[in-house]
């Protein structure tokens, strides 16, 4: 189990803007987008065989009390440590998510080494990055419709579908309702799959 | 005359210099916003989308710009074998459009990753090294580049990895010679690692272009070496040598930089008298 931290701006996001004034230009009539919202993920893997309740407590202090991961002034966050995540990830009320990595190893040392140099904390294996962008959305039915938003403002194919996420730098996953932290948790370890066989 | 569109895009930071580089080979150049209306387009006989941040890179870089009817209209001119030439950002652009490499035009089959060399990540500038493969490109854009010539140019970017997950398009790039320009060694050799590797980009490639040869996404920067005012004192090759005879001479240090040839080769072919009387799309401006 790993502990995770979400950060979002709690200013005006203006890539979250830009991708709600485009994304409605790629839609077809009768869907709509009331709204997107993005947050970065940071996952904290302990070391192998260890748990993460050796560091969290540190890397709790680190998150609240300095600035290393939130600039308090524009940034907020939701620190969640490895028995508070819980089983499931829950999007925000009536949102539904993409998840995207990088389609290489998505450990950040530098960030780690970084992290160690300025609060030493034993146990920490590794630090892993993701991105989520938040989508309320509403089909003609009057359901999200996440699969048609997905294919038209998710992955990018050509230039009428896609958007939030080029494939062959990056691979997402869908967060529809309660998803597993350890579905996530492997999307985010294990290599990504063959641009084709991306789902 | 050849006129020359000059994309500006809001948040592109180069469009003046790039039309001083094609105003100094020959050609028109003229800044067109790309809220003109659609009717202008079709006016102009090629296009340069220049380096800088269109959009300030929101989402990705040039993800934004590439849904732009302009990008749509200037893409539909392509088709008619005009030149597209796509600098850094305008490169970014081009390959989030799936205009390069275009092997099943319109599908996207690329990315401009960050830059990930070994140990060095992260936005970069700095001088590189060039070499040119011949391919359907060459024409168009490296028209007058002798085999084996090693041209320095700057690089300035973040995101500047071409990269494809698709290991078809990639064998395909390499069969059919789509990697016009590639980092190399200042020798001229492979750029095995970091400095002259400098982001990691797949087949070490500089500038792609599509299958008719037409269109080049091109990530360093030739609008900043047209001039050999341009070249740094410091380069350690033959323009490096002019640049250093040249101090307090203002008249050499007003001829050519290395960059010029790009911009050269483009205004060979839209200035050649068999362009003059073939080019697509001259009717609608007589």
């Amino acid at each position: 189990m790993s502990a995770v931290l979400l950060v979002g701006l709690k200013i005006t996001d203006l890539s979250a803007w830009t991708a709600l004034e485009t994304g409605r230009r790629l839609l077809e009539p009768g869907h709509t987008l009331s709204r997107i919202a993005r947050e970065q993920l940071l996952l904290f893997e302990p070391e192998p065989g260890g748990k993460a309740e050796t560091f969290e407590r540190t890397l709790g202090e680190a998150v609240r009390q300095s600035n290393f991961f939130v600039n308090p002034n524009k940034e907020r966050y939701r620190f969640l440590t490895s028995s508070e995540r819980g089983e499931s990830w829950s999007p925000p009320d009536s949102a539904w998510g993409i998840l995207s990595r990088v389609r290489e190893d998505t450990r950040d040392d530098g960030l780690k080494a970084r992290l160690l140099r300025e609060h030493p904390m034993p146990g920490l294996g590794a630090i892993r990055r993701a991105k989520v962008w938040w989508l309320w959305s509403r089909g003609p039915d009057g359901t999200p419709a996440a699969p048609y938003f997905r294919e038209t403002l998710g992955e990018l194919r050509d230039q009428r579908h896609g958007l939030l996420v080029n494939p062959h730098a990056e691979t997402a996953m869908l967060l529809h309702g309660a998803t597993p932290w350890s579905r996530v948790d492997r999307f985010l370890i294990q290599p990504a799959p063959a641009l084709r066989a991306a789902a | 005359m050849a006129r020359v569109a000059v994309v500006q895009i809001p948040g592109v930071n180069c469009e003046y210099e790039t039309a001083r580089a094609l105003e100094v080979v020959g050609l028109t150049a003229r800044i067109v916003r790309w809220n003109e209306p659609a009717s202008v387009w079709s006016e102009f006989d090629a296009y340069v989308i220049p380096g800088g941040f269109a959009f300030q890179d929101r989402i990705r870089a040039g993800a934004v710009a590439a849904k732009l009817p302009a990008v749509d209209r200037i893409a539909a001119e392509a088709e008619r074998g005009k030149p597209v030439l796509g600098i850094c950002n305008g490169a970014q652009v081009l390959v989030e459009a799936g205009l390069v490499p275009g092997l099943h035009p319109g599908r996207v089959e690329m990315a401009l990753a960050p830059n990930r060399a070994p140990r060095r990540e992260g936005y970069l500038c700095r001088w590189s090294w060039l070499g040119v493969t011949p391919g359907p490109g060459s024409s168009w854009y490296a028209r007058n580049v002798r085999p084996g010539q090693v041209i320095p140019m700057p690089i300035a970017h973040g995101e500047g990895r071409f990269l494809t997950a698709d290991p078809e398009v990639q064998e395909r790039i390499e069969i059919e010679n789509l990697v016009l320009y590639r980092f190399v060694a200042p020798s001229g050799g492979r750029a095995v690692r970091y400095p002259f590797d400098p982001n990691g980009a797949t087949l070490q490639a500089a500038g792609i272009t599509n299958r008719a040869g037409n269109i080049l996404a091109f990530m360093p920067h030739p609008e900043r070496a047209t001039w050999l005012r341009q070249v740094p004192l410091e380069l350690k090759n033959a323009w490096g040598e002019s640049r250093r005879a040249a101090v307090g001479n203002w008249e050499a240090l007003e001829g050519p930089g290395p960059g010029r040839i790009l911009f050269q080769s483009l205004a060979s072919n839209l200035l050649s008298p068999s362009a003059e009387g073939a080019r697509p799309g001259r009717e609608a401006r007589s």
